[in-house]
């Protein structure tokens, strides 16, 4: 791809036109007419397309007369000198504002911060508080796991901004979650380097030598550009970097006297931004893989962190079909019809000869189980002899001292390559190996798996009839009443079903990627209410319907999403799965005790629960102006809230219904 | 539900049981007892109130399990973590089966139209 730097050789040159008149909006206007790429990865194989960002500019509104006059004039009853030291016409933020408008940034989420005070400024008065408008969030945390919410959604990373000290230390935890969840994000940390200014107190501990060492461990790159070219190609690259799989979160540092000094002559040309390639899996790997399924009795695929898009989806569909193969899909992303005859429980790995792995965040545990004993023994699932292949980034991943990346196991094949990017060339390839009898057995196949599908479609809807009239209210209880609400709009569950016993993908027909958020990746709370926010944020444009089942530890630690939620005018239908208390830690607490032989008759609460008092959920957000109702723990009760609640999501609000529920 | 090797030999068991044995009578008193007892040793964090099971347990009731297979689940087992008598007697734990065994069947799918998918 041929690069597209357009020099705007600019900033002199303006400078030199301003006293002859030419506006620095009209002269940035004209020289990003040249065009900019601006294409998503997320549609790999596919020609790169290429967007002119003529109109990123125009949309403007053009500087009043007053702006006029504080740009080019100085003010009245200013002498020039001091005009010089109250002033600033030109301030390096402006342009580091210019070139997220290139990177055509949705929004960035933030919460306030004085390092980063100036492009702050730039972003809501240069900028026009537009592509990016700012999203405000009420802890960084919030503002990191809805840039990870939004990219899930829609392919495109949100740029999410920081103190580079105390922000980022805050945002931690939600950066480790989209680094394991390989989902791509551009944290932008202020800091003040040079001590020359820095202002005492507080910038001095609001500032560091290296500030996103905090979180250098599980992002892919990170830089503290020190002039305002070095700005523009560190985020031109960064993007690149960040999006490129495996995809992660990267960082660019805002020096504050970069964002606040005059920018004066400076050049400072925006850089194009082409998009790289997914990687693809070697051609003769792939025939070779090929060879394997086709030549198999009982060819499995288990796909994870696969599918980018709806595309993605679809080639899936195309590979599993081509060789009649059951899908066992773990949903770290939407990636098989859940209602696709092929898509299949977990079991069927016991059955394969050949098991294909598309993207796995863990093959090592998709093969073998370990049961939680004081020792720890292994029972490998799949046969003996299955032949493991496995596709995927995993293995490019380059880091060390975070342990995500799960324990070793040795695969028969093993393909590095995007597995979305991968696949047509494995069908294909599939297709190629397959002789006419084996391709004359695919209807008997299919007529096995579809029975296969029927039964446990029936056997997950039986499931769900138990406890039905418990009260508080079962799980399958919970997303039956919901998908009653729902089943006619354009829906989308913006959270992980796992803790509720996965009755949504049990149970709904989920066949679109954009219904489906996957996992937190990294297993941190506080990543559920702030990801599905900003996953609600990408379906807002779209006017569909986001569902979020909100547990009640995850919400503790980040109410203010509802917040943030209700200032943004966000639609999303919430309903708690609130189980009053930290389940997964109880469960162990009582593990331990058995084995202990000791206190199992209810000393597990200690540490563990939320109540004693109990949390009126409700409440909270009510306090914070989100619509909201309950706590219901009678089952009756739910289907006709979530109705009402249904109302005015789609009036544009958010709604909120508290439901007390069985543990799981 | 996931239903490793060794649970297999359970289900054996327990058809034997449910083809030999004979009912076991549950005394209103022993069920409420019982349910006292299912909710202090927190039967109910993985299995739920009902017995219907969770993300983590499999569904226990309405049981089809006579006492001597529920027993050998809990004190020996591949799922859960293994209760001693030392911390549950057999006395209670027989009466938690009582209280397991009285959870009535829920209502069938033809009278739950919210489950038609």
């Amino acid at each position: 791809m041929k690069s597209q730097d357009k020099p705007l050789s600019d900033i002199a040159e303006k400078k030199k036109n301003e006293g002859k008149g030419v506006n620095r909006r009209q002269f940035l206007s004209s020289a990003t007419a040249a065009g900019v790429v601006a294409a998503s990865v997320t549609a790999p194989n596919k020609a790169i397309t290429q967007e002119s960002t003529e109109t990123s500019h125009a949309a403007i509104t053009p500087p009043s007369a007053q702006q006029e006059a504080m740009e080019y004039d100085v003010p009245v009853g200013y002498s020039a000198e001091e005009a010089e030291q109250y002033f600033v016409k030109n301030p390096g933020s402006d342009f580091m504002v210019d070139v997220l408008k290139e990177l055509k940034f949705d929004y960035i989420t933030t919460n306030p911060g004085s390092s980063f005070r100036g492009i702050h400024e730039s972003i809501v008065n240069y900028g026009g508080n537009k592509s990016p408008e700012l999203i405000e969030a009420t802890h960084e945390e919030i503002a990191t796991a809805m840039a990870h919410g939004y990219y899930k959604i829609t392919g495109r990373p949100l740029a999410m901004l920081a103190h580079g000290t105390v922000g980022l230390q805050h945002a931690a935890m939600a950066v480790y979650n989209a680094w394991c969840d390989r989902s791509p994000m551009v944290i932008l940390a202020g800091n003040h380097l040079d001590v020359a200014h820095r202002r005492p107190g507080v910038e001095w501990s609001h500032s560091a030598q290296d500030c996103v060492r905090v979180i250098r461990d599980y992002i892919k790159w990170d830089d503290s550009p020190v002039s305002l070219q070095h700005f523009s190609e560190s985020m031109a690259r960064a993007y690149k970097i960040a999006m490129t799989p495996p995809m992660g979160p990267v960082a660019i540092v805002l020096e504050g006297h970069l964002q606040e000094a005059e920018l004066g002559n400076q050049q400072a040309p925006i850089p194009g931004m082409t998009p790289t390639q997914p990687p693809s899996g070697d051609t003769n790997a792939v025939d070779e893989a090929a060879r394997w399924l086709v030549e198999a009795e009982n060819p499995v695929i288990v796909v994870d962190l696969m599918a980018h898009d709806q595309e993605g989806v679809e080639r899936l569909v195309a590979l599993a079909e081509a060789l009649q193969a059951p899908v066992v899909n773990q949903f770290g992303r939407m990636n098989f019809p859940s209602n696709h005859y092929l898509s299949q429980a977990a079991n069927v790995v016991a059955q394969a000869d050949v098991i294909l792995g598309l993207e796995l965040y863990d093959t090592w545990g998709t093969i073998n189980n370990m049961r939680d004993r004081v020792h720890k023994d292994v029972q490998r699932r799949a046969r003996p002899d299955a032949r493991v292949i496995d596709i995927g980034v995993k293995d490019l991943f380059t880091k060390s001292n975070y342990q995500s990346f799960q324990r070793y196991f040795s695969t028969d094949l093993s393909i590095a390559g995007d597995a979305q990017t991968t696949l047509p060339g494995l069908t294909e390839a599939v297709q190629s190996a397959m002789s006419s009898a084996r391709r004359a057995s695919n209807p008997e196949r299919k007529a096995r798996w579809q029975a296969a599908h029927i039964r446990q479609r029936e056997q997950d809807r039986d499931w769900a009839r138990y406890g039905w009239n418990a009260s508080p209210v079962s799980t399958g209880r919970l997303y039956a009443e919901l998908w009653n609400v729902v089943k006619d709009k354009d829906w989308a569950l913006v959270s992980d079903d796992g803790q509720q016993n996965r009755w949504a993908r049990r149970l709904w027909p989920i066949d679109k990627h954009y219904q489906w958020i996957g996992r937190s990746g990294g297993a941190g709370l506080g990543y559920g209410a702030p990801s599905a926010l900003g996953a609600a944020l990408a379906h807002r444009p779209e006017g569909r319907i986001p569902i979020n089942v909100q547990r009640d530890g995850d919400m503790m630690y980040v109410p203010g999403t509802f917040w943030t939620a209700a200032h943004h005018n966000i639609p999303m239908l919430t309903v708690t799965h609130d189980n009053q208390g930290y389940h997964q830690e109880f469960m162990h607490l009582q593990r331990m005790a058995a084995r202990r032989q000791r206190g199992v008759d209810g000393s597990s609460w200690i540490g563990n629960e939320l109540r004693n008092p109990e949390i009126d959920l409700a409440k909270v957000v009510e306090g914070m102006g989100v619509w909201s109702e309950g706590p219901y723990s009678n089952p009756k009760d739910i289907g006709p809230a979530i109705a009402r609640a249904l109302d005015v999501v789609e009036a544009g609000e958010p709604a909120f219904v508290h439901v007390q529920t069985q543990p799981r | 539900m996931i239903i490793t090797k060794g649970f297999y030999p359970i289900l054996g068991l327990a058809a034997i049981f449910l083809c030999c044995g004979k009912a076991i009578g549950q005394d209103s008193e022993d069920v409420v007892t019982g349910q006292a007892l299912y909710e202090t040793y927190q039967c109910w964090q993985c299995h739920s109130y009902q017995g219907q099971g969770g993300a983590h347990g499999p569904r226990i009731a309405p049981t089809l399990y006579p006492f001597e297979a529920f027993s050998q689940f809990v004190r020996r087992t591949n799922l859960m973590p293994a209760y001693s008598p030392n911390v549950l007697s057999d006395q209670d734990l027989r009466l938690i089966y009582d209280y397991v065994r009285s959870i009535p069947e829920p209502p069938s799918l033809e009278e739950i139209p919210e489950l038609t998918f």
